[in-house]
């Protein structure tokens, strides 16, 4: 179960909008710096406590993430989207801050649903 | 155009507020999400993928230059610099922040703008015809109409929870640029054979994941009664349409379940039950707002300018922007402009703020400050003088706003799709430009001619794929965008749903598939036949093998 479970807590920021991710008591605004969770116990947990941060974020939920040679990126294309911005603008969302972790990111190939993000849909 | 009055102002200076207090108790965590999400979403204020978005209503398409000024402010100063004009005649701003909404409501309402009918199960903004006025293909001004159903729908506190939203289009010229025959309601004004005014009533018509095309349920509806017809149609759908089922909610399914017929006769039944002095609009009140329509400031001009005629003989680039996006207006020596938001690299439907503040100053010189947004994600300028369409055109290619391309190839409609929604599949802004960019070549874009092409990245079928000649509907394959190209489909008065072309495409496959359809078109075609027109005289074999070729 672990060698395959790797995951990321992500979430929007209430006041602003933003994405964020969950990295070790705190949200941060870049995919490169959430804490990666192997085991599916401390995940849940984690979830929890964002779900009881009412006044911080919205919509918590977990997504799958895999590694490359280029490092590490969500599995799903519309969570890399979520972690860099639209395509039609590389200006905007987090890919303007540019750099090795960001191109990571845009370099990651294939798509697959957000199953955190479905689940989310359902549970509306 | 019609102005707010004191009861108007005050009362979205009223709802404002409410949503600053409404937005500082969620922020201060005395109301939950669950608690507050359908309060944002009845101010027009979603969370999509990146961030907040905000849709702004712009009432039947129609705008003055200080509400475009004030758009602009906002995309300036809460926004990274644009909005996204959609293809429900609104505008929306990708990057609002919750914090900062309650201070743009309050900058839209000091210009009579807000966001009230834009979300949720209620009657949304009514389309209608961006030549409102200006056309002198129309029977009535289809704005008058729009202005009473938009007074006695906002807020309807009847139908503020119906089953499903609902959206009614109003139009007045035999051409419908409304997509009338798509929306939940279709009105088209007609005269009687006694002269007086009329409308005929389309029902159930929509798109989304069941497309359907609205069925008239009345040939002809005498004008003045039009308010308590609306009340009787709603008030059967309200009763009778789905809550069990969001995806069966629709008006659409009802009219579909019980038949037009059966439909209309329980609409009559209802009609007859109505007191018609307590609800349709008295004689006065509608002079009131016809008389806020009445043009003011059109002089009596020649019907040809000599310097315009030369202007355009010399100026290469000039003579084909007239040839694509100038109409004729119904008063002799003016032209309807119609200003594409599709250039060849642009994101169809937005316009940053400099183009914005150019549109309005634009629009103040030569419009008499008017300006119209298209359900085709496009702006119209509807009362130039001839003898100013050099000096507009100048203004316009200034900002990049002089493309020549109204209802050519690159002319496209595109939903924002995965690169900002939150229920998209795919996305749909690349699409529409790496087609855009294949018929960058403007002589090749006019041999084609008139073809319609409309991208969504979902079922939801924001961008109007249904009703494509071209239509391409994103998909999400096993986790990969795919595209599934649809032939055949129109939101104009000829409408019609598209068939599958055949199996999706990827991405890189779109473009190329598009440029094939069209070879066939202009070897197949007769006469002055539209692709429409070729492909519902020889059927989707030819298209289909062409695209397929290498699948053999």
């Amino acid at each position: 179960m672990s060698a395959e479970f790797l995951k990321a807590l992500t979430a929007n920021r209430l006041s602003e909008g933003d994405v964020v991710f969950w990295a070790s008591g705190q949200w941060v605004e870049q995919f490169a710096d959430a804490e990666l969770f192997t085991e599916e116990a401390p995940a849940e947990a984690a979830v929890t406590l964002a779900k009881s941060q009412n006044r911080v974020v919205v919509d918590a939920y977990l997504i799958d993430v895999t590694g490359s040679d280029q490092g590490l990126a969500p599995v799903s294309y519309r969570e890399r989207l979520r972690a860099l911005g639209p395509t039609n603008e590389l200006g905007h969302g987090k890919q303007a801050l540019g750099g090795a972790a960001i191109a990571a990111l845009q370099a990651a190939s294939g798509a697959a649903r957000s199953t955190g993000r479905l689940d989310l849909i359902r549970r509306k | 155009m019609y102005r707010y009055d004191a009861i108007d102002k005050e009362f979205l200076s009223d709802r404002s507020n409410e949503f600053r207090h409404q937005v500082s108790r969620r922020l201060a965590g005395e109301l939950s999400e669950d608690q507050f999400k359908p309060l944002r979403l009845m101010n027009g204020l979603y969370l999509q993928l990146h961030a907040y978005m905000l849709r702004v209503c712009i009432p039947y398409g129609t705008l003055n230059v200080a509400q475009v000024r004030r758009l602009a402010w906002i995309a300036r100063t809460y926004d990274k610099g644009y909005g996204h004009f959609t293809t429900r005649q609104n505008i929306q701003f990708h990057w609002i922040k919750l914090r900062d909404a309650p201070d743009i409501l309050d900058a839209l309402a000091e210009v009579d703008l807000h966001a009230i009918q834009t979300s949720g199960n209620c009657i949304r903004n009514t389309t209608s015809d961006p030549r409102a006025g200006a056309t002198a293909e129309e029977i009535d001004d289809p704005r008058v109409w729009s202005e009473a159903i938009r007074q006695w729908s906002t807020l309807h506190p009847e139908f503020s929870y119906l089953p499903r939203k609902f959206k009614i289009a109003v139009t007045a010229s035999a051409k419908d640029r409304t997509a009338a025959r798509v929306h939940d309601i279709g009105l088209a004004l007609r005269r009687g054979r006694d002269g007086t005014l009329g409308f005929e009533v389309m029902v159930g018509g929509g798109m989304g994941r069941t497309p359907f095309i609205g069925q008239t349920i009345k040939e002809f509806l005498p004008a003045t009664r039009l308010l308590s017809y609306l009340e009787a149609v709603l008030r059967v759908y309200n009763r009778a349409g789905r809550r069990d089922n969001i995806y069966k909610a629709r008006i659409k399914i009802l009219v579909s379940s019980l038949g037009a017929e059966e439909f209309g006769r329980q609409v009559q039944e209802e009609w007859a039950q109505i007191d018609a002095a307590r609800a349709d609009l008295p004689d006065t009140e509608l002079a009131r707002i016809r008389a806020a329509f009445i043009q003011p400031g059109l002089e009596v001009l020649p019907a040809v300018s000599d310097s315009y005629e030369a202007a355009r003989a010399a100026n290469r680039a000039l003579g084909r922007f007239v040839r694509n996006n100038v109409s004729a207006h119904k008063t002799p020596g003016y032209a309807i402009v119609d200003v594409s938001l599709k250039a060849h690299d642009a994101t169809p439907g937005d316009a940053n703020f400099d183009q914005l503040e150019a549109i309005a100053d634009l629009a103040e010189r030569f419009s008499l400050g008017d300006i119209r947004v298209t359900h085709e994600q496009n702006l119209v300028l509807p009362h130039v003088k001839q003898s100013d369409l050099p000096a507009l055109f100048e203004g316009l290619a200034a900002v990049g706003l002089a493309t020549p391309n109204i209802n050519l190839v690159s002319d496209i409609i595109a939903c924002p799709g995965l690169d900002y929604c939150a229920l998209a599949n795919a996305r749909a802004i690349p699409v529409a430009q790496s087609i855009a960019q294949r018929f960058v070549d403007a002589d090749r874009a006019e041999l084609v001619g008139e073809l319609k092409i409309k991208i969504s990245g979902c079922i939801n079928a924001c961008g109007h794929h249904h009703v494509g000649h071209i239509g391409i509907l994103g998909v999400d394959k096993k986790g990969e965008e795919y595209y599934q190209l649809t032939l055949g489909g129109s939101g104009a008065e000829d409408a019609s749903i598209g068939k599958i072309l055949g199996p999706g495409l990827n991405a890189d496959q779109v473009a190329p598939a598009v440029d094939r359809l069209v070879e066939v078109y202009l070897a197949e075609r007769q006469g002055e036949e539209r692709f429409l027109d070729t492909y519902r005289r020889i059927g989707m074999t030819p298209f289909k093998e062409a695209v397929y070729v290498d699948a053999h």
